[in-house]
């Protein structure tokens, strides 16, 4: 049995986590919530409305002048526009949140080295006007699934997320429930996600109100399992 | 609701934005007075009419600049801080206490 306090990398919120029943796997040496109940039952919901926690997984961000450069030069591809996030040949994802900033998120599996690689190669010397940004501490990472999710931001943030307005892979930087947060559009096979990530220090609420938010929808925790099933479908 | 157009972000509520103030020029950091410096950080011209002003989109912390009406209170236009400030701009104040 993983239990997430024997890991030094573990969600920010996994007392409350377990609180909702979650049972935690060890996942790229860090302790992730793969499921709540049935991993059947889950999936189908998850297709529905739902809230995952992705906080344990590997992401690593970079600042300056010089950062999409840099990137670039370490082999990601795109990062041609704002806002916008190009997949990876390793099915890691890359945003270009500003012409001065770029975010790499891991895949769902957690088996791709780049961000592991990326925080590496980069050094103070090695990178001029280039600058890491440690978003595996500094923020969340939620996943918001399933069919209904637009309909649940419509009600905690300004921003137009409907499938039709809010392509595959766009950004919307801006303020859900009256916190800043990182919205990214990213489907699982055929179900309709977002990636949420804001400040670490309000994972606890913002994880809350997003639960309290769903709640009239049918909207509940769910595991990793869940949504690496989804994205088989 | 009432909206404002980021550079970066496109059009967010008003309420993702904060003022930073007038755009206007620094005094020089190795000669200016401590008069114009008091001017500079402290008091603001009021016109009525259009003014450039310091924007920031919270959210991102994206500065930028709008053109505003205060009498109307109309944006007129918004655009990167790079459109006007092309070059670096250092700070060799004089060394007052050095070693």
């Amino acid at each position: 049995m993983v239990r997430p306090v024997e890991y030094a990398r573990r969600s920010f919120l996994h007392r409350r986590l377990a609180e909702h029943g979650a049972v935690f796997a060890e996942i790229a040496g860090a302790a992730v919530a793969d499921h709540y109940g049935g991993v059947d039952g889950e999936t189908v919901g998850a297709a529905q409305l739902a809230l995952a926690d992705l906080s344990p997984l590997p992401r690593i961000g970079f600042k300056g002048k010089n950062a999409i450069n840099w990137l670039i030069s370490q082999g990601i591809r795109g990062l041609q526009a704002d806002n916008a996030v190009d997949l990876q040949y390793d099915g890691v994802r890359a945003a270009r949140l500003a012409p001065t900033e770029g975010l790499v998120l891991c895949d769902l599996e957690a088996k791709s080295g780049t961000c592991a690689r990326l925080a590496d190669a980069w050094s103070l010397e090695s990178a001029p006007l280039c600058f890491l940004v440690p978003r595996a501490d500094s923020h969340y990472w939620f996943a918001v699934t399933g069919a209904r999710a637009a309909e649940m931001f419509a009600k905690i943030c300004g921003v137009d997320l409907r499938p039709d307005r809010f392509a595959e892979g766009a950004i919307a930087q801006t303020s859900v429930a009256r916190n800043n947060a990182i919205i990214i559009r990213r489907d699982l096979g055929r179900t309709l996600a977002y990636d949420v990530l804001g400040d670490s220090a309000s994972a606890d609420y913002m994880w809350r109100c997003l639960l309290d938010a769903m709640a009239e929808f049918g909207g509940k925790p769910a595991g990793l399992s869940a949504l690496r099933r989804l994205a088989a479908e | 609701m009432k909206t404002m157009t980021c550079p970066l972000n496109g059009v967010r509520n008003i309420s993702e934005f904060v003022c930073g103030g007038e755009v206007r020029a620094m005094p020089d950091p190795a000669s200016g007075t401590d008069a114009e410096w008091a001017d500079y950080v402290f008091m603001e011209n009021n016109k009525a009419g259009v003014v450039r002003e310091w924007w920031c989109h919270t959210p991102t912390s994206f500065w930028f600049i709008a053109e505003r009406d205060t009498v109307t209170d109309e944006v007129l236009r918004t655009y990167p801080a790079g459109d006007v400030f092309t070059a670096r701009r250092d700070f060799d104040a004089p060394n007052e206490g050095g070693a």
